[in-house]
């Protein structure tokens, strides 16, 4: 134990350290009664996130290159490389049921197509429907803060996604405009359907996912 | 009902086999405490009781169990802080600095001065919010609760400066090997963590009068879960625990990292070693991270890069350490944090270990204290002794 104690550290409190008993003190707590409350009255007031909070994600499907680097560094496997048709190369497909926020996705993208917002609210009804919302290719990060702008609410930018068969899905934004794309597979290698590309865009609606 | 009674073999055999005695039987009986009580944090305790009195205690931890040290062998370095920093939530930098800590000195890299001023700032922040925390939860055991809604609002204040630095409240994923993910966002929030360390301390004149120094609290800690000094280095306790024994340890002064020595602060130290002495050295801890709070920011953060400049992180998922092991620990609020990281050359950690305080604190060391404690004293016991229970299910 010797060896523990060194000289060069000052010790407080070697002699008996006793604060003053006291039965009235504890009363001065009454003081705060009537100052005003640190507590946000949560529908009424508003708190602003941070300007670079870690929200929801955006994405540039110009720049995005489809390297799958998000994929590899996501530690919750949140991210699906998705093809789409009419783009030469994957993009990320991310899922709010496992995503941990973390935003390394983002610190790796080499384009920097990858990008996240400051929306935050991951509240659902508990749909079946509302819980496959949060499961989404991000759109352009001019779209979301031009919502952002318009609500102001930090909500997910997506108010529906309406799922037509052969794989075509509609974003229906909350300002009312749409995003309709059809997606033909997911992972790293194209799909049948993607691969002869110019055979496959020319033939329309033939392949089936 | 009452008039039943358990036949004299059946008891006898109930107790060879340590089995569940009904309560009908009033000598002794079985209580689950946990683990839904809010003292119990997240795991239970099985006690077997004489009346009022504790006979025995048999922690159950396991409701957190999510195997972090395996989870962290199948994914790359980088990416495992988002999972360490999982294993003590109240303070969630430090097992993140650890690990950090660790992977710098397999790969040999110079942290830059300004990262290692953030991480010190960051982790002194966690400390006095842990406490805040701590303060919240202990106010509540003991049912004091109006100091537990201050300390939360003061912890706040602290979550909102973490918000404008990391991006996240309580889970920052901000410190990675080689540095920091982000730099200060301005003098802006150097004003602002100035303003909230004076706040804080102003405040510590209140948190006496309506905790510290408050009957209840003496009465309700005093002379509960008394350990000597012996007992507690047998039992491997660091920390404010230890320190409540009359063992000056701190691994800032033992072991100093980062910016440590150049700061002057004490460690205090309390002989008596029962529930009062740790709720006593909790209070000047907080006074001295305060303190240290201060002196970083007259100290200033030094200019210059904040992340390490190396070609191999331009492909993070890919990046490859040399082979290699190495051991960090830091002092947190719960006691000695430390992580053992082993590297085969590969981009995922051979293996990682975490040296948490809180298998000793809150599984041995708890099993012995309530032996003989009353039932009312046990969330005193516990709160007191301050385990992380994601930490003993690690």
């Amino acid at each position: 134990m010797e060896s523990v104690e060194k000289p060069r550290v000052r010790v407080v409190g070697e002699e008996k350290v006793r604060i003053k008993k006291s039965f009235i003190k504890p009363w001065m707590g009454v003081k705060y009664l009537f100052r005003k409350p640190v507590t946000i009255k949560i529908p009424f007031e508003k708190i602003e996130p941070a300007p670079k909070y870690r929200g929801f994600h955006t994405l540039n499907w110009k720049t995005c290159v489809g390297c799958n680097f998000c994929g590899q560094i996501c530690p919750a496997r949140a991210i699906e490389m998705t093809w789409m048709e009419g783009e030469k190369r994957p993009h990320p497909k991310i899922d709010y049921g496992r995503c941990t926020f973390c935003q390394f996705c983002v610190d790796v993208c080499p384009t920097g197509a990858l990008g996240f917002s400051e929306n935050f609210y991951l509240t659902t009804g508990g749909l079946e429907e509302d819980l496959e919302l949060y499961d989404w290719v991000p759109i352009h990060p001019d779209k979301v803060r031009e919502l952002n702008e318009k609500f102001g609410d930090y909500r997910f930018p997506v108010e529906r996604i309406e799922k037509k068969g052969d794989g075509v899905y509609v974003y229906h934004l909350r300002d009312g405009s749409r995003i309709e794309f059809k997606i033909l597979g997911y992972g790293l290698r194209p799909p049948a359907a993607a691969k002869p590309k110019p055979a496959a865009k020319s033939s329309g609606g033939a392949p089936k996912e | 009902m009452a008039d039943l009674e358990v036949p004299n073999e059946l008891r006898r055999e109930a107790k060879e086999h340590d089995m569940y005695l009904h309560p009908i039987d009033r000598d002794t009986y079985e209580l689950f405490f946990g683990p839904q009580h809010m003292a119990t944090e997240n795991f239970s305790i099985i006690l077997k009781m004489d009346g009022n009195r504790i006979e025995k205690a048999i922690v159950n931890p396991g409701f957190l169990h999510r195997g972090f040290e395996k989870l962290a062998e199948g994914r790359p370095y980088f990416t495992n802080i988002a999972l360490l920093l999982r294993i003590c939530v109240p303070e969630s930098d430090v097992p993140e600095n650890i690990y950090s800590m660790a992977v710098d000195e397999i790969v040999g890299w110079e942290v830059p001065e300004r990262a290692i001023w953030i991480r010190t700032t960051v982790l002194e922040m966690a400390r006095v919010s842990a406490w805040m925390f701590w303060i919240m939860g202990f106010g509540n055991e003991i049912g004091l609760y109006t100091p537990g809604q201050w300390a939360a609002a003061y912890r706040e204040r602290f979550m909102r400066l973490y918000e404008e630095l990391t991006g996240g409240r309580v889970y920052h994923i901000y410190t990675v090997p080689g540095g920091v993910r982000r730099d200060i966002p301005g003098d802006r929030w150097l004003r602002q963590l100035r303003d909230t360390v004076e706040y804080v301390k102003g405040k510590m004149k209140d948190f006496d009068e309506i905790l510290f120094d408050n009957y209840i609290t003496f009465e309700r800690t005093e002379g509960v879960g008394v350990m000597d000094k012996r007992f507690a280095l047998k039992h491997a306790v660091t920390g404010p625990n230890l320190r409540a024994t009359g063992v000056p340890y701190d691994v800032r002064k033992d072991d100093p990292y980062y910016l440590y020595d150049q700061l002057d602060f004490e460690v205090p130290v309390l002989k008596e070693g029962d529930s009062l002495a740790r709720v006593l050295i909790r209070r000047y801890e907080l006074e001295q991270d305060l303190y240290i709070l201060e002196q970083l920011l007259d100290m200033g953060p030094p200019s210059g890069p904040y992340m390490v400049q190396d070609a191999r992180l331009k492909a993070l998922p890919r990046f490859k350490p040399p082979k290699g092991d190495a051991y960090a620990h830091v002092e947190s609020t719960k006691g000695d944090f430390g992580a053992y990281v082993v590297s085969d050359g590969s981009h995922k950690p051979y293996r990682v270990h975490v040296r948490g305080p809180s298998q000793s604190h809150g599984v041995t060391v708890l099993e012995e204290l309530l032996k003989g404690a009353r039932l009312a004293d046990v969330p005193v016991i516990l709160k007191t002794l301050d385990n992380c229970p994601p930490d003993i299910d690690r």
